[in-house]
């Protein structure tokens, strides 16, 4: 593999998993040591403001409805989260966040802006623009192949699809 | 309907319990230059307390970059005024 390529690649694994861990370990050291950091993505999808509903909710973290109400369930438990069946559709349930799991939100994004913060404010203004660009193209190219998984019942054949670099090639 | 001197004095009154509140000090010991985070009595866990009772308390958004621009009480003031005057 060409060194450029070598180097990317190492770089994309690290980041993803620093990230992870640095967060997991400020977790740890915080408020909210009882959560997990997949607990705390759950928070951030339900969102500090507007009761949202399960089905939603599990769309846009990507797992069933049923793995969300476990981990609803928990969360319950934890006093982080409120369920609450619809008023006026008794069908539909609705889960918003605790004072606690608000907070527990916000404190999460203020971590993520901070880590932010620290890469931008060592460049001029102009290098900011060029990494945010750049940071972008990155971040939509890999959101694009997640979505060549989405709707795919043989998730193994598209994986070789992405290995071969098939369709990548077809749509350039 | 109240003016806008009315309004804006309300939510300094507002602004003021909660604080005092959260940071469980007697109103007169708030202090009313924010600027310096590290001098402020209290962490960003308090912080965020407070925004979320501010919030409920006026059924409003604020966003953390409306925070980043938050020197004083009277920039608090004015940032729930015009959130609040947006809001209808």
């Amino acid at each position: 593999m060409p060194r450029d390529e070598e180097l990317m690649s190492e770089a994309l694994v690290r980041i993803f998993e620093n990230v992870v861990l640095t967060e997991e370990k400020s977790l740890q050291a915080g408020y909210f040591s009882d959560l997990s950091i997949a607990e705390m993505h759950t928070l951030t999808a339900i969102g500090p403001y507007e009761a949202r509903t399960m089905t939603k909710t599990a769309e846009d973290l990507g797992i069933t409805t049923g793995t969300l109400t476990v981990a609803i369930d928990r969360l319950v438990r934890k006093g982080y989260v409120i369920r609450q069946r619809d008023t006026k559709d008794k069908r539909v349930v609705r889960i918003s966040l605790t004072r606690n799991g608000k907070l527990a939100c916000r404190m999460n994004s203020k971590f993520h802006r901070v880590l932010a913060k620290h890469i931008l404010e060592g460049y001029a203004p102009d290098d900011r623009e060029h990494i945010l660009k750049l940071v972008s193209e990155v971040d939509t190219y890999i959101e694009q192949q997640l979505k060549r998984y989405d709707n795919t019942e043989d998730a193994r054949k598209t994986a070789m699809e992405v290995a071969n670099d098939k369709k990548s090639k077809e749509k350039a | 309907m109240m003016d806008a001197p009315d309004k804006k004095k309300k939510i300094y009154d507002d602004v003021m319990r909660i604080l005092s509140e959260t940071l469980e000090l007697s109103p007169e010991d708030v202090p009313e230059d924010l600027s310096s985070y590290s001098s402020l009595p209290f962490d960003s866990l308090q912080l965020y307390e407070f925004v979320i009772d501010l919030e409920e308390e006026y059924k409003i958004k604020i966003s953390d970059e409306a925070l980043d621009g938050i020197k004083n009480i009277g920039d608090v003031v004015d940032l729930v005024y015009g959130l609040t005057e947006n809001n209808g």
